[in-house]
């Protein structure tokens, strides 16, 4: 309820109204955080949840025999997992699915020579100081499901699992990974 | 509601939120189709060369995926691609061995400038004014050869490539492209050009070129003026020896004396200091020189062909006995007996000599003296002494540069008459990585003799005092995009044939000057297009490396290809051996050098003070000015930051009541400047210096109408017997004209002035 009250005082902003440019510093909030409202979004650790510009089915790949580093390249070898590019997606859509309406606006993207604008799902706020890197995580045999929830049965990804540093300290105990600050933490 | 958030709502004093998402999308641009598909979040490093100064240093370069707000086809976006990130010293590379200066790491920001120009412009406004459209390459290379092409038929010489000194296959590219177009001839332009040096050690060692300067295995080193920490020849590679020299071997430290009439970055670390005279330095080794002969420690012939270009050498230098000249060059005679000791009885010993101390009248001179002492001690060509690097000369296709060379005009003030005196001598000028607007004398009229150029294009990545008078300005990829090689004179004892791809592809519609110059002369057909046979610039490269291959890489690959693919691993090739050139002795006859006494322009009674202006640590001769770094960073001795300043002894300073921080208005017979007083003890009485690389008037926001350029105040004095600018021979009067602003990392804040204070 309190959630629902302070939405209502404090409405989401909009990216346009925000001012862009340096030299307009007096209406910016802090060096860090351009409005208010940013501030406090950040210090609850709460984001925006992603809207993402392509109904995407995860589900239907998955179904179809694909496993998860195919598309999410690196995964296994550094911090971050690959988000594919409208090129790597157009190796197969060439030929696949290609009168489906959400394959349609993929090669339109193609055509006009853009990426798709895919929004973040995961990750840590800055203030966190958080480094994480997967590749240690595949390598100690984490499921990818134990971070990221069961994606045999989603469309686009939404965060499923909440990422708190319990989360994470929980896991680490008991696979005996080290819970040292730094750690995580540098 | 989790006990944590209650304590983060009590902390905002009762107001709290939930705030769930307003699908607010991080970024509002359009993003590219990647050209690459990177691993994100992984490094890779890629050998690279800084071009920042001619030392020639290795570079690695961390290379990461990153968005780049870039324009493509016109439009604003973001693109995913490999983005330099860090620069490191190539620890491979024989002359800086991993290692890698304050303006090398700055490099980086040439290629994330703001104010880089990032499409070909032309000029809309009149001359210098800085008004510029954007037009394709297509129309820019057009408009270019429209201009060359009636050059090619006359034979009046009409064309004019002004550029940094080159060295390696560019030097090749601009000299066969200029050498196409008969009389036409190429100026290699820069402040600190070495000319001096190279002169010096043609005469005494038969060698056109800087010393490699290994102080390693040194014992004593006595340095006349050359800031070789810091500025000089090949600082990195020569701060290395210097630190082996001083701590490296236990128990064994070896001596260092400085001798300049303000004291150096490089002066500052010296055992001791020894104020000469400006323009004595040749005087002052001589001396040492008769002392080591009167007390027989060295015999006058270990100095061979150096000693005898020195009159009176085999009479063991009567005319230079201390006791004669210690008035002269402000030293007591017991001192410089003293030295002259130190230095024969702590072999192997080393005398260097460069910046201040080459550019007066009489810098040949002493640089000749330098160099017979050298001889004298048995300190050439021998480790620990001074030795001479076989250079790498890329041989392509038939050199037709050494025709360029015999039409060289051999300075920018030679240029310059020939354009004043004659308005059709040059109808069409190309400039590269040079500013002569800036770093030459006012007096030399070089930008009112560029204004009278019909068509003048330059290879600019920025709009600097040369190229805002440019037509139009084909813009070059910064040094991290361009196919890169060099050919380092000194620095390693070693043969140096550095190569690098681009770390990173182009972020800006720019285009690399060799291979604009290869498109052009294509288009041009004839004689350029015979002189230059290459579609591009790497297949140029390509076959320079597979003559190397020829000459000398046999044992270190299978084949010319395998030689090719490892030189771009590793950052280039380099001989195993160090085999230095065995001095020959220069040409015979000639005069022997007479002491020449320095001349100053400028009455010593009115004009009180000896001006000096020096290579700054940060903006070198000026061309790094535009990078925030540098002008961020505090100058090592002083601490500035952001501006210039005159430096002026202290007790001098109190004599003519001016303090720290006072405006003094600097006065040549030809110009004056203001900026503000630095009272140091680190200068002689009579001497004023000033950094230079400040008081642009043109370049970038960063650096535009910030301080004052002593170069512009500069009498038009010259090398004797060089072209080489004389820039420590103007005198100069002080006076103090009100209150200035300087700005002192070891200062407090509330000196600054509010511009800069934090909000």
């Amino acid at each position: 309820m309190l959630a629902a009250l302070l939405e209502r005082a404090l409405p989401a902003e909009s990216p346009d109204t925000a001012p862009q440019s340096s030299a307009e510093v007096s209406s910016v909030f802090t060096p860090a955080h351009r409005t208010v409202l940013e501030a406090v979004r950040e210090f609850f650790s709460k984001r925006p949840e992603p809207v993402q510009p392509i109904a995407y089915t995860h589900k239907v790949h998955l179904a179809n025999g694909l496993q998860c580093p195919f598309c999410h390249v690196g995964v296994d070898q550094g911090p971050d997992a690959r988000i594919p590019s409208v090129n790597f997606c157009m190796t197969c859509h060439q030929a696949i699915a290609t009168d489906k309406p959400e394959i349609k606006k993929l090669a339109a993207y193609m055509a006009r020579g853009e990426d798709v604008p895919w929004q973040r799902v995961y990750g840590f706020v800055p203030s966190a100081h958080v480094k994480f890197n997967h590749a240690p995580h595949i390598r100690a045999g984490v499921d990818c499901v134990k971070c990221h929830g069961d994606m045999t049965q989603r469309t686009v990804a939404i965060r499923t699992v909440d990422h708190t540093m319990g989360f994470c300290v929980g896991c680490h105990r008991e696979k005996n990974a080290s819970v040292d600050c730094v750690t995580c933490h540098y | 509601m989790e006990r944590r958030d209650f304590l983060k709502i009590s902390a905002l004093g009762g107001a709290t939120a939930a705030l769930e998402g307003c699908g607010n999308p991080d970024h509002q641009l359009i993003r590219f189709v990647p050209e690459e598909d990177l691993v994100p979040g992984l490094a890779t490093w890629k050998p690279s060369i800084c071009t920042l100064c001619p030392a020639g240093c290795g570079l690695i370069v961390r290379v990461m995926q990153g968005e780049a707000e870039v324009v493509r086809h016109g439009q604003l976006g973001l693109l995913k691609m490999g983005l330099a990130k860090k620069l490191e010293g190539n620890p491979a590379h024989p002359i800086n061995q991993g290692k890698l200066c304050p303006r090398g790491q700055g490099g980086l920001q040439v290629t994330y400038h703001p104010d880089r120009i990032k499409n070909p412009l032309q000029r809309t406004g009149p001359r210098g004014s800085g008004q510029f459209q954007e037009i394709t390459w297509d129309e820019a290379l057009k408009q270019l050869v429209s201009q060359l092409s009636p050059l090619q038929a006359n034979k009046s010489g009409q064309l004019a490539f002004v550029t940094s000194p080159l060295h390696g296959l560019r030097k090749n590219i601009v000299g066969n492209f200029t050498a196409s177009f008969k009389n036409a001839q190429v100026v290699e332009f820069a402040l600190f050009d070495g000319g001096v040096i190279r002169a010096a050690n043609s005469a005494s060692f038969g060698v056109n070129a800087p010393p490699t300067v290994n102080l390693s295995q040194s014992n004593y080193v006595i340095s006349f003026g050359a800031d070789f920490l810091g500025t000089w020849n090949s600082p990195v590679a020569q701060s290395i020896g210097y630190g082996q020299m001083r701590q490296g071997r236990p128990g064994q430290r070896g001596k260092f004396v400085q001798v300049e009439p303000r004291i150096s970055q490089t002066g500052a670390t010296a055992d001791e200091w020894i104020p000469a005279q400006p323009g004595t330095e040749g005087i002052f080794a001589l001396s040492l020189a008769h002392v080591i002969l009167r007390e027989k420690l060295r015999p006058a012939t270990a100095a061979g062909h150096a000693g005898s270009l020195i009159e009176g050498w085999s009479q063991g230098l009567p005319d230079y006995a201390p006791e004669k000249i210690e008035t002269q060059i402000g030293v007591p005679a017991a001192t410089i007996a003293r030295i002259a000791r130190e230095v024969a009885g702590h072999e192997p010993a080393v005398a260097l000599i460069g910046d201040a101390a080459t550019a007066q009248t009489n810098g040949l001179f002493n640089a000749l003296a330098v160099n017979a002492l050298n001889a004298l001690l048995g300190s050439v060509g021998k480790p620990g002494g001074i030795q001479f690097g076989p250079a790498w000369t890329p041989q392509v296709a038939k050199s037709a540069s050494s025709e360029s060379e015999k039409s060289v005009a051999h300075s920018v003030q030679k240029l310059a008459e020939q354009i004043h005196s004659a308005p059709d001598a040059v109808k069409v000028l190309l400039v590269y990585n040079a500013n002569p607007v800036f770093a030459t004398p006012a007096t030399w009229q070089v930008r009112e003799a560029f204004e009278k150029v019909p068509f003048i294009a330059s290879f600019g990545s920025f709009v600097d005092e040369t190229s805002a008078l440019a037509d139009l300005i084909l813009p070059d990829s910064s040094p991290l995009e361009s196919w890169l090689d060099d050919a380092p004179i000194s620095g390693s004892a070693k043969t140096v044939a550095s190569l690098a791809p681009p770390a990173m592809n182009p972020l800006h519609n720019t285009r690399s000057m060799p291979d604009v110059l290869l498109d052009v002369a294509h288009q041009l057909g004839g004689d350029p297009a015979k002189a230059l046979p290459w579609k591009t610039y790497d297949e140029a490269l390509k076959a320079a490396f597979a003559a190397l291959y020829k000459e000398q890489g046999t044992r270190s690959a299978k084949d010319a290809d395998e030689f090719w693919t490892k030189a771009q691993d590793q950052g280039g090739w380099w001989s195993a051996e160090e085999k230095g050139i065995v001095p020959s002795g220069g040409k015979a006859g000639g005069a022997p050098a007479k002491s020449a006494a320095p001349e100053f322009d400028g009455a010593p009674g009115e004009f009180s003070f000896h001006f000096l202006p020096f290579a700054s640590q940060l903006f070198y001769d000026g061309s790094l000015a535009h990078l925030p770094w540098m002008q961020e960073a505090p100058d090592p001795l002083s601490t500035v930051m952001w501006g210039t300043w005159v430096e002026i002894n202290t007790q001098t300073a109190a004599k003519l009541g001016i303090q720290q921080g006072d405006l003094l208005e600097v006065a040549s017979q030809h110009g004056k400047l203001q900026a503000p007083a630095l009272v140091t003890p680190g200068i002689a009485p009579d001497v004023v210096a000033m950094p230079v690389g400040q008081g642009h008037e043109n370049f970038t926001r960063y650096a535009s109408s910030r301080g004052a350029n002593p170069i512009s105040i500069l009498a038009s004095m010259t090398v004797g017997n060089t072209s080489s600018l004389a820039w420590a021979a103007t005198r100069v009067k002080v006076s103090p004209v009100g209150r200035g602003t300087m700005v002192l990392f070891g200062g407090s804040m509330s000196e600054a002035p509010p511009e800069l204070r934090h909000r």
